[in-house]
């Protein structure tokens, strides 16, 4: 008898842990579901859709997005938010302009600037969160307006033209290799290195701890201030390189670049299924969400669906994507729960 | 020896004029839809350098973002401070009325320039081009760049910017009413609420929508080169075009390498000058709302103020690869 | 420090920067100590800070809503097409306020039932709300509003100067006082805020409370709809768009945990007419938009920081004093 329960038991323990194991991979199915739908749906609603330059066109739009949903995604998994990432963008990217325009031949230099700058941002970021005790959505609401105040008042309403860029950075943006642009393999890579980063490198794990349970983070000698910054700092420096590349892609830049990216680089974060309260998540699902917003988006241009539906069905996605993955997750607690017999 | 006394005479009561004019100092307020953009701020210096030449104050104020409700805050706090007179581009013509009407009833004078108010929330309307005349400029130098015709889209900042949606208006009758223009056939108009990353991706997306998309016309001075860097972006360089409204040193770049044609825009600067002279001459009284009524605008020369208030400024410029060197702002 | 300092120190606080606001306003502009300016102006502050009560009920139970300036939206379009028909104004108030609620039970649905987490729900809902109105609205504004629909926002008591909307705003306040502090709904939120597994052990219907709250926020937005159309006298489906942030920074600023169970109506009131004052006094000597935001930045995190510093300082302090360890978790010990 004792055998058999014990027995049981233990198979129910082996079930129980590739479950649990293979949420995290079946959320990501969810999302992955999700966007095949969406792709079928657009296939059908307009010819133009499903062919190679139309999903070049998707993958080029969903990279910066990608980029830049990647480094919230790291702060969201500590359980706090950086809202504060379009700023960055606008500042590192006015700064990187402006330093491209009076150092044209600077080369690497450049995005060195970007991304540093982007780091520092970060910097300030975390600690005003991680040592200065300030609920992240407040601080980080504080250095939205900081930073895009410093970057209108040292632009002073001047425009960087695209002319005036080295062309080595136009023609970087526009550059494909064996017919794929070269930003989105640039978007892949950092996705995958993250990916394998955040897998094994102790202090993204540890990131995730902090995110999971703060106070138990504390008490286990996590140093949970440390992390957080460096989640913050690493945050900073990706969108640094995603300024880097907006610049490079848009060309003219103005002091209002970046706006409004932070609650969209959210939705990708939302809609790939990491978890805003933070502790789990997995970087390919934020690939994910980014590809998805840019699907919408561009199948409704192509659907030649009034502009406004846009934002209707962009909300929708979020809400869906969130009550997919929210039942997905019951559902494999309750079968967790009933297995244990 | 007649001629020479009559000229004299004329000139020194022109001078009078002036100097009685410039006897009282105005405090102008110019508040633009939104600061930040170098074609705003180009209108501002021209502002404060005729506000100079007539002896009145200038103040350059407003909000930087393209928000309704914060330009209405602006002017809600320019009216608080009682200045003579507000000279305003508005981003939604009727949102901002309300202020700018109690403005007007403690006897403050309204000019609008660039993008006009509701007619009776404003004296006078400076307007850069007659929204007809803007239109044909665009056509034409769609026509520039691409004489065969073909399928056209027009991208605007929103579906409330009066003077982008007149300028579709127009251009669309006159595809259809003008055998010149006939060759083109308006697809599509999307909005990009004077954002680059999202003019790029709206170029883009209706790229794709319409392969054979020959012409991108744009109003908005931000979308027009945004939409160049998409045609480049996307490879379509010679088989797509973009036009519309541009800052010369924002399409120098894409006249110079030929993938453009032709862009036309007017001087802000001189679109701000005027707009400065016209508050001044409608608060000393000498300008006068009457139809055909003309006045001289400082060193600009003669205008003619055409029907409910609207003073055309009318002098467009185009840009060519041939002459864009000519220009630096 | 006696009892009441103590336990009010950060309304008592803001009380402090309120007045310092309006010395500093009325030396950076000789325009703003004016009594017709001020009330004229009092518009600014107003639905905001309407929407403001219905936010910080709903975070004192520890959640979010980032929907309700999008849900003002859909009110103000509704609001035109009733306007638009020539419908009377007691038709379309009372449905405009039951949409209100409708939306914030959706939320509420979402948040308390199905326990989805509220930050990314109400992401989305704000998206689709906005969404909705301008698929109501269209993309055109609709300016035609007949005065009765103006009324509340745009008239005046009898022969003052003193706009009605102050009025609106000065009832409402009072009635969320009670609310708050005053009845057993406000002490279930504050509760469900502090701890909710043991508010749920102890037999509340959190699901119920949370539920209010969203329905509560849901009807301030419909209220600030009301106000919004009288003050800007236009209706369209991008009204108030981005106005979360600011109505966010007025009720942290105000002194509400933004984690939950605490705070006070008259902090998040005296923070509004702080945050007015400052932004009054700064537009009237023209500063331009982006230095006031940079200054309000800086005050928002300056203000919490240095709250923090006198906290942590107290707590070192004991402990050096010898007393026993204290683990400072962040409450008040």
């Amino acid at each position: 008898m004792i055998g058999t329960a014990s027995g049981t038991r233990s198979i129910a323990q082996g079930l129980a842990d590739r479950i649990s194991r293979n949420s995290l991979r079946l959320r990501l199915v969810s999302v992955f579901i999700s966007f095949l739908v969406l792709f079928v749906v657009f296939s059908f609603t307009s010819r133009n859709f499903f062919n190679f330059q139309n999903l070049k066109v998707i993958a080029f739009n969903a990279s910066l997005l990608t980029i830049v949903a990647c480094a919230e995604a790291i702060v969201v998994i500590t359980r706090n938010l950086d809202v504060s990432v379009g700023s960055i963008i606008g500042l590192a990217g006015y700064f990187v302009a402006k330093y491209a325009t009076a150092f044209p031949h600077s080369g690497v230099m450049i995005i060195v600037v970007g991304v540093a700058l982007g780091a520092v941002l970060g910097i300030l970021n975390g600690l005003s969160v991680a040592y200065g005790g300030i609920p992240s959505i407040v601080a980080t609401l504080g250095t939205l307006a900081i930073f895009r105040g410093i970057t209108i008042i040292i632009g002073r309403g001047i425009e960087v033209p695209s002319g005036n860029l080295p062309r080595w950075m136009i023609k970087g943006a526009d550059l494909e290799i064996l017919n794929v642009p070269f930003v989105i393999i640039l978007a892949f890579v950092v996705v995958l290195i993250l990916a394998f980063l955040l897998a094994n490198m102790p202090i993204f794990r540890r990131a995730y701890a902090v995110g999971s349970n703060p106070g138990a983070a504390v008490f286990y000698g996590l140093r949970s201030n440390r992390v957080v910054l460096f989640a913050y700092t690493v945050c900073g420096a990706l969108v640094g390189l995603a300024a880097f590349l907006y610049v490079s892609r848009v060309g003219t830049i103005t002091v209002n670049l970046g706006r409004g990216w932070e609650l969209t680089a959210l939705a990708a974060v939302v809609i790939g299924g990491v978890s805003i309260s933070g502790g789990s998540g997995n970087i390919v699902g934020v690939l994910l969400g980014a590809l998805i917003l840019s699907t919408i988006d561009n199948g409704l241009v192509l659907a030649r669906a009034p502009e406004f539906w846009r934002m209707f069905i962009q909300g929708c996605a979020i809400v869906g994507a969130i009550l997919l993955d929210a039942t997905i997750e019951r559902r494999i607690q309750t079968i967790f729960t009933r297995r244990r017999a | 020896m007649k001629r020479v006394l009559v000229v004299l005479t004329v000139l020194l009561f022109a001078g009078s004029l002036a100097f009685a004019a410039g006897g009282k100092k105005y405090r102008l307020f110019q508040d633009p839809k939104f600061t930040g953009l170098s074609y705003f701020e180009l209108c501002a210096q021209g502002g404060e350098q005729a506000a100079k030449e007539l002896g009145d104050d200038f103040v350059y104020t407003g909000s930087p973002e393209a928000d309704v409700q914060k330009q209405v805050q602006s002017l809600q706090s320019v009216v608080a401070q009682k200045p003579d007179a507000i000279i305003v581009s508005a981003i939604d013509l009727n949102a901002v009325a309300p202020p700018l009407r109690k403005a007007r009833s403690m006897g403050i004078k309204v000019v609008s320039y660039d993008a006009d108010t509701a007619v009776d929330a404003r004296d006078f309307f400076v307007n850069q081009m007659s929204y007809e005349g803007a239109a044909r400029a665009m056509l034409d130098c769609a026509l520039l760049d691409a004489p065969e015709g073909g399928e056209i889209a027009f991208i605007a900042a929103s579906p409330t910017s009066p003077n982008h949606m007149a300028h579709i208006r127009i251009m669309t009758e006159l595809t259809k009413t003008e055998a010149k223009y006939k060759v083109f056939k308006p697809v599509a108009t999307q909005f990009a609420q004077d954002d680059e990353a999202k003019s790029i991706d709206v170029a883009i997306n209706l790229m794709q929508a319409y392969p054979n998309l020959k012409v991108i016309i744009s109003s908005s001075a931000v979308s027009a080169p945004a939409a160049a860097r998409a045609i480049e972006t996307i490879g379509k360089v010679g088989k797509v075009f973009a036009t519309g409204v541009a800052l010369p040193s924002s399409i120098k770049s894409y006249l110079k390498d030929g993938s453009e044609k032709a862009f036309f825009i007017w001087d802000p600067s001189k679109l701000g000058y005027l707009a400065s002279y016209v508050a001044h001459y409608a608060l000393d009284g000498s300008l006068k709302n009457q139809e055909g009524f003309k006045f001289t605008a400082g060193s600009l020369g003669e205008f003619t103020v055409g029907k409910d208030g609207e003073i055309v400024y009318g002098k467009p410029l185009f840009f060519t690869p041939d002459n864009i060197d000519q220009y630096n702002f | 420090m006696n009892g009441f300092a103590r336990k009010f120190r950060w309304e008592l606080f803001v009380a402090g920067m309120v007045i310092l606001a309006g010395v500093w306003a009325t030396f950076l502009s000789p325009y703003f100590l004016n009594a017709g300016q001020l009330l004229y102006a009092s518009g600014n502050f107003i639905f905001t800070g309407i929407l403001g009560f219905g936010l910080m009920a709903i975070i004192v139970t520890g959640e979010i809503d980032l929907s309700l300036p999008s849900t003002l939206a859909v009110c103000t379009v509704l609001l035109a097409k009733f306007s638009m028909f020539s419908l009377p104004l007691w038709l379309a108030v009372p449905f405009i306020f039951v949409v209100g609620a409708i939306l914030g039970a959706i939320n509420g649905f979402l948040v308390a039932r199905i326990r989805l987490p509220a930050l990314a729900v109400t992401l989305g809902t704000m998206g689709a709300y906005r969404g909705f109105a301008f698929i109501i609205g269209s993309e055109v504004g609709y300016t035609g509003f007949n005065d009765t629909y103006l009324w509340l926002g745009a008239g005046t008591i009898g022969k003052t100067q003193i706009p009605i909307q102050l009025a609106v705003f000065v009832l409402a306040a009072a009635v969320f006082v009670v609310l708050m502090h005053f009845s057993t709904f406000g002490r279930r939120c504050f509760a469900v805020g502090n701890n909710m597994r043991a508010v749920e052990y102890s037999g509340i219907n959190v699901v119920r409370v949370k539920m209010a709250a969203y329905v509560i926020g849901g009807l301030t937005a419909a209220l600030g709809a009301w106000i919004f159309i009288g003050q800007y006298g236009s209706a369209r489906g991008d009204n108030a768009n981005g106005v979360i942030l600011g109505v966010i920074t007025s009720v942290v600023l105000g002194g509400v945990d933004i984690n939950g169970g605490s705070g006070t109506i008259v902090g998040v009131i005296l923070s509004i007419i702080f945050l007015w004052t400052l932004r009054s006094g700064m537009g009237l000597a023209n500063i331009t938009g982006e230095v006031q935001e940079l200054i309000i930045g800086v005050l928002l995190i300056a203000s919490i920081l240095i709250s923090n510093l006198s906290r942590l300082r107290l707590a070192y302090g004991k402990r050096q004093k010898g007393k026993s360890k204290v683990v400072d978790l962040g409450r008040d010990v």
